[in-house]
């Protein structure tokens, strides 16, 4: 009752993608992965999907991942109503660029800052931050705003970045804060907000 | 995060001059942040720099003849 699947080479978000289908109608799942965000994603889709997680690393910068179904444990996250600042669902923000609003890019960066620096002080704490496309560029390292980010993720915010953005922008080994996610987290916790708000 | 020490910020008329003092700022890795002018104050532009007291001297030393900006203040 289990299949083991070779996920080896294959892009974001497909190793993912082919766990959760073989997930529906077997007990156990093995995935062989070959890269650390690719082992996280899958990770957390097995503990989402309330699955015990075994990973074995293997000399060859592989990871073999054991996602076995527990009869106890009632699947989380898909479920469970995330802890929220409203009464209908989370409060998300997505930045999907490195500026706020479009027109003057340079201007965009300064307004984004002065954005980000500000959630401190909003009524309303964002539950989840999610960043993709150029946002992604503010989770960086050397990133202008990485302090407030840390702190925001300190005080309990959830940061979702977009692992296929960095990816793209050649930055995955620079992210600095968050979380390296896959487009089920994130439109998932986007279908599941109470409001979202994108400067 | 600098929010409970008291702190300073530098103020402009326009955000073209912050956009360059904050080109400058980096250049010269002297930290800051830009954040939106205080409600307390009132300004021409809404964003300012805002930096800890201890480098108040290097940065009116970079500022001072290259960028244009109405005041310094310290807020606690």
């Amino acid at each position: 009752m289990n299949e083991k699947i070779d996920a080896r080479g294959l892009a974001c978000p497909q190793p993912v993608v082919l766990a959760k289908k073989s997930l529906e109608t077997r007990n156990t799942v093995i995935v062989i992965v070959d890269n650390e965000t690719a082992r996280e994603n899958v990770k957390r889709l097995g503990e989402k999907s309330g699955c015990t997680v075994s990973i074995e690393d293997t000399e060859n910068g592989t990871f073999t991942l054991t996602l076995s179904k527990t009869d106890t444990v009632q699947p989380t996250g898909d479920i469970t109503p995330v802890p929220s600042s409203s009464a209908t669902g989370p409060n998300v923000f997505v930045i999907s660029a490195n500026t706020m609003g479009g027109g003057d890019d340079e201007l965009g960066e300064l307004l984004m800052k002065a954005f980000i620096h500000t959630i401190f002080d909003l009524d309303y704490l964002p539950d989840t931050l999610i960043f993709y496309n150029t946002g992604v560029k503010l989770a960086v390292k050397d990133s202008d705003v990485l302090d407030d980010l840390k702190q925001l993720e300190h005080d309990g915010v959830e940061i979702l970045v977009c692992g296929t953005c960095a990816n793209f922008f050649n930055i995955q080994d620079d992210i600095a804060v968050g979380i390296v996610s896959n487009m089920y987290d994130i439109a998932g916790t986007m279908s599941r907000a109470g409001r979202i708000v994108t400067p | 995060m600098m929010s409970l020490q008291s702190y300073c910020v530098v103020l402009f008329k326009s955000v073209s001059h912050a956009m360059r003092a904050e080109k400058i700022l980096k250049n010269d890795k002297i930290p800051f942040k830009i954040i939106p002018v205080p409600k307390s104050i009132s300004s021409e532009c809404g964003v300012c720099i805002r930096f800890t007291p201890e480098y108040k001297e290097d940065i009116e030393a970079v500022l001072n003849g290259t960028v244009e900006y109405s005041d310094i203040r310290e807020l606690h």
